[in-house]
């Protein structure tokens, strides 16, 4: 079963647009007639078996990844995969979109405090200063203001997860896309990461989140998605899903998560 | 004697330099040229590449000394050795710096994208400074070869040491000490090379270290 959060959540602007996204790598069909909506300030969980394509609509948001056919929205900023745009309105669409990975991708050659201020005078013109000072208070934010003038690398994998998230939020993104934040970390580290996301989402940002945490997908989440085979077999309350999960192949990826 | 070989330094040094320069500013549109996805162009640097490392330094300095007039005057000795020796580094410096490229993660450049930075910075601010790490050795080791390499100039005729080792062993018939001497000042120029790169790279990867 398929619900629309409009119809759920009234009253919300819609920030996220994805309309009849289709992707093939060569012969392999990844996504087919992908279509979703994110409200402003909600927090949309996907989850389902791998390979079913979460990563690859994430990463087609951004455009990491270019797709066949499709439009892609994200705060008013549009782009139609099978028509030509401008690197202006790739960078446009970029920049309202901030993107936490499964491995980080800090910079290694940075210390902590540049990671998160580099961007910001590259992407936004903002003075060193400026970067700093917003770099910080976004680092403190994490929990992690002594580490500043230390390296990625020394940092364990929960506050690198950390710093990645503050790099993105330093560049005032509308929607935060979140690849599966918590899975290169241990269980008890994860957990500090997942702190972190709680606090966003209370804040009121508009998150995605590809995960396979399941009690987060419950617990936070205000719209689950569950996709399969390249297309979105289920969507709507968590709870409701979770509970009663309406979908055959939703049932048996529940089964097997839920019951280990 | 000493001071004979040591007359030759000035040449030795600045025939390896002004090569290494050359070297290095050649090799830039070579790499673009195989980092390209332009099969065309691809296929053009690649050529030039396999053609340049092909032919023996020496042999280019014949070429470019006996062979090239510009505009009715022939290159210098210097320049028909400097140009030479740049032409076969350019060559293999693309290499060097290529593989240096590849060894960067890919989700640098995706990190980098997602956060809206354009192509000037992704390369600039994140790929560039992380490959050049990784080419310092190997670029160090090229110089080093490279100093040594710059002897083949003394085939054309510019003094630099070698060249007047052996003019000075045979004028006087004492070969053997006068390269000994020639040799004992190359390893001693190159030995702080070394060391330097060394130092440089063990403090740049305790920082970024694994």
């Amino acid at each position: 079963m398929i619900e629309n959060p409009q119809d759920r959540l009234p009253g919300r602007r819609e920030v996220v647009r994805v309309r009849n996204l289709a992707k093939s790598f060569g012969e392999n069909t990844v996504l087919s007639d992908v279509n979703l909506t994110v409200l402003e300030g909600t927090v949309t969980a996907m989850i389902g078996p791998s390979g079913a394509g979460k990563s690859t609509v994430l990463r087609c948001m951004n455009l990491l990844e270019r797709p066949d056919s499709g439009t892609i929205e994200i705060d008013g900023h549009v782009i139609d995969a099978e028509r030509r745009f401008s690197n202006r309105e790739l960078f446009a669409l970029r920049r309202s979109a901030g993107m936490v990975f499964q491995h980080f991708n800090l910079f290694p050659h940075m210390t902590v405090l540049r990671n998160v201020s580099l961007p910001q005078q590259r992407v936004l013109g903002r003075s060193k200063g400026e970067a700093d000072e917003r770099a910080m208070a976004l680092l403190t934010r994490m929990g992690l203001a002594d580490k500043g003038e230390q390296y990625p690398n020394r940092c364990s994998g929960g506050q690198q997860q950390r710093i990645a998230i503050a790099r993105a939020l330093a560049l005032d993104p509308k929607v935060m896309l979140f690849d599966e934040p918590t899975s290169a970390l241990d269980p008890e580290v994860g957990l500090e990461v997942l702190e972190v996301m709680k606090e966003l989402a209370a804040s009121g940002m508009t998150m995605i989140v590809v995960t396979h945490e399941m009690s987060f997908a419950r617990s936070v989440s205000e719209d689950l998605i569950v996709m399969a085979d390249g297309g979105i077999i289920e969507q709507g309350d968590p709870k409701r899903i979770m509970a009663e999960p309406s979908h055959p192949r939703t049932q048996e990826f529940l089964r097997a998560v839920l019951q280990r | 004697m000493l001071l004979t070989v040591l007359a030759g330094i000035p040449l030795t040094i600045s025939v390896t330099a002004v090569a290494l320069v050359i070297g290095t500013i050649g090799s830039l549109p070579l790499l673009f040229g195989i980092l390209s996805g332009n099969r065309l162009v691809w296929l053009i640097a690649r050529g030039i590449i396999d053609l340049c490392r092909g032919i023996p330094i020496v042999v280019w300095m014949f070429i470019l000394f006996y062979g090239v007039t510009i505009g009715g005057t022939k290159l210098s000795a210097f320049g028909a050795a400097v140009l030479g020796l740049g032409i076969v580094s350019a060559a293999y410096l693309a290499e060097i710096f290529r593989g240096a490229i590849s060894s960067v993660a890919a989700g640098q450049y995706e990190a980098a994208r997602a956060l809206g930075m354009t192509p000037r910075a992704v390369w600039g601010d994140i790929v560039g400074p992380q490959a050049w790490r990784v080419a310092i050795p190997g670029y160090t080791t090229y110089g080093i070869g490279l100093l040594k390499d710059s002897s083949i100039a003394s085939t054309i005729g510019v003094a630099e040491m070698v060249f007047r080792s052996n003019s000075y062993a045979r004028t006087t018939g004492e070969g053997i000490t006068v390269f000994l001497v020639a040799a004992a000042i190359y390893v001693i120029v190159s030995v702080p090379v070394g060391v330097l790169s060394r130092k440089a790279d063990e403090k740049l990867s305790a920082v970024v270290a694994r």
